[in-house]
């Protein structure tokens, strides 16, 4: 379960920042009072182009960074007050796979694994089973620097997955990805949501929230623009495309 | 403290499987110190040789024949006939090496006892034509001065009243220790610095700029103990450095050829399990300063490039203090024990000489931990900031 109330993250500028964003405010909202809800069993898709305030929102639930104003809870804990708790009980994956170059995946899932506290008991056998399921084991003891995309992109799920997390949240995660790599990720959402895993991803391919996602929110200039199920926006926007709906939203609320 | 360890023992994997940092943290420290003490050796052997076997072309003006007498002509090729102008010109031509003027008077002067001139051209840009030519002229003038003391009938001690004996009653080791003891910590100092320098822009810029810190900091282990572990990589591969540093020196007095005697010895009897112990426990506070420092100063910066650019100046301010260790004059006292870098590497002079008092050693292995430990503080604010570790 993640709850998301009234968020507010604000970030000071200096004289250098300001001249960039050709602003004179002292301060800018990232994200601005957003509230949503993200239950076990289904997919939630946080939707927004870039620059909308995504990432930002992902790293404050992973306890990255901390919000200026609200609360968040990851799976019944503060992500303020029990930050080490909530990561306990997350996954997180991004789309640029992004691991150690002079270590094989063995090594890296261990360290990771040793990290989230696991057992050697419990790690080998959840490692060889995720080894498995993603057919690792064949480059297990290669090193990451001399491996394709989509080997690495393997190993990242199996580092984001090894401690069989409660909430799974992935930024992007299929950016950048060939259509074959990017599968690798779409059957891992599907298989978090049969497990009963709370899923939240971050996107603008409306192809992918098609597909997978059960509810959805769009946020546009830090501003949460809708959220429903995605039952309703289907309903809602019937007739039209859903990357039209989404672009027409989007432009409604930033034209506002 | 297993995360510490869990994180230490993958960095130092991570670190040793990296060329760059083994080949600047081990391998050169090791090999540096005696490739260049053999080098430079062999090199300067060699040029010196053959600048005194040279054959020199000179020119005399005016010289008397008990001069040119002392001449080897299997060493000199001398030539006469030669005016002022055109000897300067054929010298600055490298056409001859020297010249040698006699005063048209000279013979008459010296039978009366007086005083001649006598003017010598020559380039010290070419090495050794100033002290060859030197010594024939000072023989010349010995003999000179032996006809006058013959001729008036005196003893040689009527003119040279004094004669000297200077007894330097400091034990070799001492004289040592304050000598090439001074550049011994510059060394090691250098090497342990750069032995932490590419391990901390490594684990720390290089997570960074390669978009691994993210990941890693969505684990449930707290930043300060991720740091920990390291901080503890960085400071051991500095100490890896000094060491490695320190045995090269060593292994290169004991083995290399050409080495002079005393100097071979003297750093092979250093190396004693008291003088191993005193710097190993003032080295391992040290790294953790270095270690801790660099990881605040690069935590900051989001690429190797901007790494290097922030760390290079800080090169400066460890290379200063390291060096101001092997002037004369800047001794182990009560001020400069609490100076960070000067007071390790006074220490270690001291430790040679065999004259280190122990309240000093222990201000200083006091003064180093402090240290130690604000810039470990500091490195983990720095890495406690969210702006500083997202790129």
């Amino acid at each position: 379960m993640i709850q998301v109330n009234n968020v507010t993250k604000t970030y000071n500028l200096n004289k250098k920042q300001k001249k960039e964003l050709q602003t004179t405010a002292n301060s800018i909202n990232a994200v601005n009072g957003i509230s949503f809800e993200c239950t076990p069993g289904r997919v939630f898709s946080l939707l927004g182009p870039n620059g909308a305030g995504k990432t930002t929102t992902l790293r404050m639930m992973s306890t990255i960074i901390k919000p200026t104003s609200g609360q968040m809870s990851i799976a019944g804990h503060n992500v303020e007050s029990e930050p080490e708790r909530v990561r306990a009980k997350i996954g997180f994956l991004t789309g640029s796979t992004n691991l150690y170059d002079r270590l094989n995946p063995s090594e890296i899932v261990d360290y990771f694994g040793q990290l989230h506290g696991m057992s050697k008991d419990k790690l080998a056998s959840r490692k060889d089973a995720l080894f498995t399921q993603l057919g690792i084991h064949e480059f297990s003891q290669k090193r990451i620097g001399q491996m394709s995309t989509g080997m690495k992109q393997k190993v990242s799920i199996a580092r984001s997955m090894i401690h069989d997390p409660e909430v799974v949240i992935f930024d992007e995660p299929t950016s950048g990805l060939d259509v074959i790599t990017a599968n690798s990720i779409i059957e891992l959402i599907k298989r978090c949501k049969v497990e009963g895993k709370t899923v939240i991803f971050s996107s603008h391919i409306m192809s992918e929230v098609d597909l997978l996602c059960d509810d959805l929110a769009i946020i546009a200039k830090g501003d949460l623009v809708y959220s429903d199920s995605m039952a309703n926006f289907r309903q809602q926007f019937a007739g039209t495309s859903l990357t039209e709906a989404f672009i027409n939203i989007v432009n409604r609320n930033v034209q506002h | 403290m297993n995360t510490v360890l869990t994180v230490f023992k993958k960095e130092m994997l991570d670190t040793l499987r990296d060329k760059r940092t083994l080949i600047t943290a081990i391998i050169m420290p090791a090999f540096l110190i005696p490739v260049l003490m053999w080098g430079m050796g062999a090199v300067t052997k060699m040029v010196m040789e053959k600048e005194q076997n040279k054959k020199l072309t000179i020119a005399l003006m005016n010289a008397p024949a008990e001069f040119v007498a002392l001449i080897d002509t299997a060493k000199f090729t001398v030539k006469q006939g030669y005016d002022m102008a055109t000897g300067r010109d054929e010298i600055l031509s490298d056409s001859l090496d020297a010249m040698i003027g006699f005063g048209e008077k000279f013979s008459k002067k010296q039978a009366d006892m007086g005083q001649s001139k006598v003017d010598f051209w020559y380039k010290s840009t070419n090495l050794t034509v100033e002290s060859r030519l030197s010594d024939i002229v000072e023989k010349y003038e010995e003999s000179l001065l032996d006809d006058r003391i013959a001729q008036l009938n005196i003893s040689e001690r009527t003119i040279d009243p004094i004669l000297l004996r200077q007894h330097d009653i400091a034990p070799p080791k001492e004289q040592f220790g304050k000598t090439v003891g001074g550049f011994l910590p510059y060394l090691f100092i250098i090497f342990c610095f750069t032995g932490c320098m590419y391990p901390a822009l490594d684990l720390i810029t290089g997570e960074k700029e390669r978009g691994t810190i993210e990941t890693l900091l969505t684990v449930p282990a707290s930043r300060f103990k991720i740091l920990g572990g390291k901080v503890l990589a960085i400071a051991l591969v500095g100490l890896a450095a000094a060491i490695m540093g320190i045995i090269g020196l060593v292994v290169a007095a004991r083995f290399l050829p050409d080495m002079p005697e005393e100097l071979s010895g003297m750093l092979v009897s250093m190396v004693t399990p008291k003088f191993i112990l005193m710097l190993f426990i003032m080295l391992v506070p040290l790294c953790f300063f270095f270690a801790g420092g660099l990881c605040a100063l690069v935590v900051r910066a989001k690429s190797f490039k901007e790494a290097q650019s922030i760390v290079s100046p800080f090169m400066m301010v460890v290379i200063i203090p390291a060096a101001m260790a092997m002037m004369p004059g800047i001794e182990l006292d009560w001020k400069t024990a609490f100076v960070p870098i000067l007071n390790i590497a006074l220490a270690t002079k001291e430790i040679v000489a065999g004259t280190i008092q122990m309240p000093h050693y222990i201000a200083i292995v006091v003064s180093l931990v402090i240290v130690a430990l604000i810039a470990m503080v500091t490195s983990y604010k720095a890495f406690s900031k969210e702006g500083m570790v997202i790129k």
